[in-house]
């Protein structure tokens, strides 16, 4: 646990000659370059005069200068030895967060490092081993030994399916090269996925479908755009810096900004005394009011003619690899059954036709579901296109996860929507895309061997394994965790955790000795009576993954302790600099997964640091958005490796793709994808057509078969049933749940190892609208006790053979949905910043309680296999007050919506 | 019903129960920096069981203000431990709403850096009354919010910690500045050695 904060009040400051190394924050996808000021501790401190400190300033400083604060300051061991570092964002920067600004998070990312007189004591130092009960210290070569041994034989007897591999998809491009191709190269399972979805599944089909790219935007274009409309997160709160230094410079020059959003924070307060226009709706009601705005647009004819015509496909398009042949395309098989698919935007099949017939895109119908005042409908509609008067504005559109995890499907086909006729995907400032969580650090090491998932949807395709359902269903009996806690980051946690249970430590068959063959012997009977064996690798010990399930613990070495890569959400590509010695034993994901590779007798895993992992990775990223091939080629060519030339470019890094021009030796990135407005000369100037350059489709074009945009139907009836049954019923309150600015992205570190952290969230809270809480007698600072017991959880693995077989009322009415319970603790806060009927609380838990993930259904979108975390309903009541109600040192109820 | 008092005890080491404490002392001293200045920590105590920890250098005691001539929710600008750069402060009287570290007989004069903890942004002007909520904010520069009657905590924002606080001591009608819990922006310690250099 954190121990209490100490507000210190003073810092040492780096000496003039401090060694000075870049790297960027570890946690949210905006991903703000930082230096790390490094000197011994026998060393002399810097003084406060320019000429005796690293950055050359007179202290006190002024304003937006160089400061230290006590937090950015750590005493780490550098080869062995202790150093101070001082980790402040770079002053100089002129990319992402320009000047040095930086967010909470990691402004105070020094208290990340591991020190043993920190709160971060309790890293993983050692292989663990859980023997008699016990997590006991082993040996490397123990630990690795008896998982591979368990591992080869699990494959061996129960096929490789019965090896379950969930791991992050963010933690640097070494490591998820590794583990992947370990999963999927050598393992070949099915039961394969990442940390936030039960299976390898896009976060966003529409995106996907309609063709646009998730992260094509710079960041720029956020900040050029006339009318921004931003769905499902307060960017000030969830991509800081994205806000602080491009959004909001561009609300104060006049950007109009439309916010989707059931709960009002700092940034959408703040934008609201200038005017924003916020659309405060229920919880996945959001393709309604699109639809219905997207109606209004093209009943008057405001729509964005000329870009429809050159950008959109027509019937003829549409239908191109559609129903023929054996094109496996994802746009293929969802729209075997016309759901989606249209001929266009006019004509009798096409988008316009359809949405003017179906009656909840009307816009009275639209506003009283989602529970908005229809006038907000029209003013969007206006806002977004000029409606017909002037110059049209040009307009984007970013959305993130209170949208797209509430109706997956329907609610980014009808962003896709949206946007397409409002002429927005291609050019500068018109832009679609997601603002983004964590950054993007995975490079697939092999291919998912889909025709080896059991689960099929209707159609010709089979769908990504669910791995919850899987391991539900008694199929499981590895399950390799890589970096997540699984149970709680998922939906209707409780149900999981209970199998874990069962599997697990309900089996009779746990190790007793420390004889390697006899572990083995003992893990093996575990697999064969129908248990699972757990393998968890983490920096960490999780609870409940690490210290209640898993047998072999493998204690993994982090941001700052190893050289590694990683891109943000503009595709921005930059080294990592390993700074400190990685705790006790610890080691690199992809060294331990080298190790067990090796022991399974897989090849191919002999590399001797992260530069032989990044370099062998880097084919295997061409033609996707952060590609870095041609990093590799232009270092090669210099007689560098591809993590030198990284750390060459700083914390500018450079934006992927890339490309190498191999005339004039010059290396080039990518501002934005699908830029339309790129000339033949701009991509000669890149070098493009030459060696080892991979010039695709994303580049001025879309993702489609054709290259232009899919623009697709949303059916709600797709989604209505279940939102319906959601819906609250007697006493009931919708709940939803998502992120707070200071645990984003850093959950993994704040929670229990910031001590100033700690006290501003020491346990979970939950906003309820005054009118809510009256009616329970609930005041802020109360404990309540957010309870369901209609969490609905999807249990079986099935076959789908009718159009409508994975439609959550035929599901329920086959009985593969079970009804579960859900309960999470948390602190009340009343405040009319949430809507009426609605309640908000963090999605895990800061504190030892229950995650409120507990309470969101556990039944994937129809379509596209995703969850709907953002959805869930409970009842609240109160269970006493908590010590926080009255005293002055911990969490503050002041509402965070003041300007 | 009396008021609770908030004491002041002056340890005269750091606390073993701070090993971080600990550290951060003995840096501060093999430096040798500023080396005339002493470092101690403090325990305020308003109620059993809510103490807050802060690490002090010893401050000037400086009059600051007359509890009588406060109006409520006026904050009224001094300057502390100096006149020099980043020493703007604030002192006000919450109307009736209890702080931590409040003085006065309600408990609701307390006192704050200016200075804004993220990136020094000016907070003049900001203060806010929110029903029983008392807030300095948002930083014009990104929109940082502290929460006065909590020793300054981040309501939401941006910065690395809460607003440095100005304690306070009331003798008779007289407030004096005594001290401040956490580091002034811009500094690398707030009472700032004239001998140094």
């Amino acid at each position: 646990m954190a121990k209490e904060y100490t507000p210190g009040d003073s810092v040492p400051l780096p000496p003039k000659n401090a060694e000075k190394l870049a790297t960027c924050c570890d946690y949210c996808i905006v991903a703000c370059g930082y230096h790390v000021y490094r000197w011994p501790t026998s060393a002399p401190d810097g003084g406060p005069e320019a000429d005796k400190n690293a950055f050359g300033e007179d202290f006190p400083t002024a304003m937006l200068k160089s400061w230290v604060a006590p937090t950015q300051h750590n005493v780490v061991m550098h080869k062995g030895r202790p150093h101070n570092v001082v980790i402040i964002p770079d002053k100089q920067s002129k990319v992402v967060n320009i000047g040095g600004d930086s967010s909470i998070r990691g402004g105070t990312i020094a208290q990340k490092c591991f020190n043993p007189d920190s709160p971060t004591k309790d890293r993983l130092t050692q292989p663990l081993m859980r023997i008699n009960g016990v997590l006991q210290p082993v040996s490397w070569d123990l630990a690795l030994d008896v998982a591979a041994g368990i591992g080869k034989y699990v494959v061996k007897r129960h096929g490789a399916n019965a090896y379950s591999v969930k791991q992050y998809s963010y933690q640097f491009v070494e490591n998820t090269y590794a583990i992947s191709k370990f999963a999927k190269r050598h393992i070949r399972t099915a039961a394969f996925t990442f940390h936030d979805t039960p299976s390898d599944v896009t976060s966003t089909p529409g995106f996907r479908d309609a063709g646009f790219d998730n992260f094509a935007p710079s960041y720029k274009d956020w900040g050029d755009a006339d009318v921004l409309m931003i769905c499902g997160t307060d960017p000030y709160e969830t991509k800081t810096i994205l806000f602080t230094q491009f959004i909001r410079p561009a609300i104060d020059k006049g950007m109009k900004t439309i916010w989707l959003n059931p709960r009002e924070t700092a940034g959408l307060a703040y934008a609201k005394s200038r005017g924003a226009l916020h659309i405060q709706l229920y919880p996945g009601t959001d393709t309604v009011v699109l639809g219905a705005i997207s109606r209004v647009i093209l009943e008057n004819g405001w729509e964005d003619k000329e870009w429809i015509s050159k950008w959109v496909n027509n019937m003829w398009e549409s239908s191109s690899g559609f129903g023929q042949g054996t094109r496996n395309t994802p746009w293929q098989w969802r729209t075997t059954w016309g759901k989606f698919q249209t001929d266009g935007v006019y004509g009798e099949k096409g988008y316009k036709q359809w949405l003017m017939s179906q009656k909840e895109y009307e816009p009275e119908t639209a506003a009283a579901l989602a529970g908005i005042p229809a006038e907000q409908i029209y003013r969007a509609a206006e806002w977004l296109t000029g409606g017909g008067k002037g110059e049209r504005p040009k307009a984007s559109f970013g959305i993130e996860k209170g949208f797209y995890w509430s109706n997956n499907t329907g609610n980014t086909n009808a962003i896709s929507s949206l946007a397409t006729v409002c002429g927005a995907g291609g050019r500068p400032g018109r832009m679609v895309g997601r603002f983004g969580g964590h950054q993007r650090g995975g490079t697939g090491g092999g291919k998912y061997p889909r025709n080896k998932s059991p689960e099929k949807v209707p159609g010709r395709r089979r769908r990504a394994l669910d791995t919850d359902r899987w391991l539900v269903s008694g199929h499981t009996r590895l399950a390799h965790v890589v970096g997540t806690t699984w149970i709680q980051a998922m939906c209707g946690s409780d149900g999981l955790a209970e199998k874990f249970e069962e599997l697990v430590v309900n089996n009779p068959h746990q190790m007793y000795s420390k004889d390697k063959g006899s572990m083995i012997a003992t893990l093996q009977k575990r697999v064969d009576t129908g248990g699972m064996v757990v393998l968890d690798q983490d920096i960490y010990l999780r609870d409940p993954i690490g210290s209640r399930y898993a047998d072999i613990i493998f204690p993994a070495a982090t941001w700052g302790e190893e050289d590694f890569v990683r891109s943000n959400g503009e595709r921005r590509i930059r080294l990592y600099s390993r700074f400190y010695d990685p705790p006790g034993e610890a080691k690199p994901d992809w060294w331990i997964i080298a190790q067990l590779g090796k022991r399974m007798g897989f090849d191919g895993f002999d590399w001797k640091d992260s530069n032989e992992v990044c370099e062998e990775s880097s084919r295997f990223s061409r033609g996707n958005r952060k590609a870095y091939h041609m990093v590799k080629v232009a270092a090669h060519k210099e007689g560098k490796t591809l993590h030198q030339k990284l750390r060459e470019m700083g914390t500018e890094g450079i934006q992927g793709p890339t490309f190498y021009n191999h005339a004039t030796g010059e290396l080039h990135g990518t501002e934005r994808l699908h830029d339309t407005t790129l000339t033949e000369a701009d991509l000669k100037r890149k070098g493009m057509y030459a060696g080892g350059n991979m010039l695709n489709k994303k580049t001025t074009h879309f993702n489609t078969q054709t290259g232009r945009v899919n623009i697709q139907k949303h059916p709600w009836s797709l989604f209505s049933d279940y939102w319906s049954w959601m819906r609250p019923k007697e006493g009931e309150l919708w709940h939803t749940n998502g992120r707070i600015n200071e645990v984003w992205q850093s959950g993994f570190d704040d929670l229990e190892r910031r001590p100033y952290i700690a006290r501003r969230w020491p346990e979970n809270f939950v906003e309820i609208h005054p009118d809510d809480a009256a009616a329970r007698e609930i005041e802020s600072g109360d404990w309540v006790l957010m309870y369901s017991n209609r969490v609905p959880y999807h249990v079986h693995t099935i076959k789908g053979v009718e159009g409508d077989d994975f439609q959550f009322s035929e599901l329920m009415k086959n009985g593969h949905i079970k009804l579960g319970k859900g309960a999470a603790k948390a602190i009340a806060i009343v405040t009319p910043a949430v809507k009426k009927g609605v309640m908000y609380s963090y999605f895990l838990s800061p504190g030892k309680g229950q995650a409120s993930n507990a309470l969101q259904g556990r039944v994937v979108d129809n379509i596209s296999g995703n969850y709907n975390y953002k959805l869930g309903v409970a009842r609240v009541k109160k269970i006493g007050e908590s010590q926080y109600k009255k005293e002055f040192v911990h969490m503050s109820f002041a509402p965070r919506n003041i300007v | 019903m009396t008021t609770p008092v908030e004491t002041i005890e002056k340890d005269k080491e750091c606390p073993a129960r701070q090993p971080g404490c600990m550290m951060t002392r003995r840096t501060f001293l093999m430096t040798g920096s500023a080396a005339a200045v002493s470092v101690s920590t403090i325990s305020l105590s308003l109620f059993p069981g809510s103490a807050v920890q802060a690490e002090v250098v010893t401050y000037p005691r400086r009059r600051i203000a007359r509890l009588s001539e406060l109006n409520d929710d006026e904050p009224v600008d001094f300057n502390y431990p100096d006149s020099g750069a980043n020493s703007a402060a604030m002192l006000v009287k919450m109307g009736g709403i209890k702080g931590g570290g409040g003085i006065g007989p309600r408990g609701d004069v307390v006192a704050f850096s200016y200075v804004c903890s993220h990136q020094g942004g000016p907070l003049q002007g900001q203060y806010k009354v929110a029903g029983n909520h008392r807030v300095l904010g948002q930083c014009p520069l990104h929109l940082s919010t502290f929460d006065l009657t909590r020793h300054g905590i981040v309501v939401s924002g941006q910065a690395y910690e809460s607003l440095p606080q100005v304690l306070l001591e009331l003798d008779g009608d007289d407030i004096h500045a005594v001290g401040i819990m956490g580091l002034l922006y811009g500094r690398a310690q707030n009472v700032i050695d004239s001998r140094e250099g």
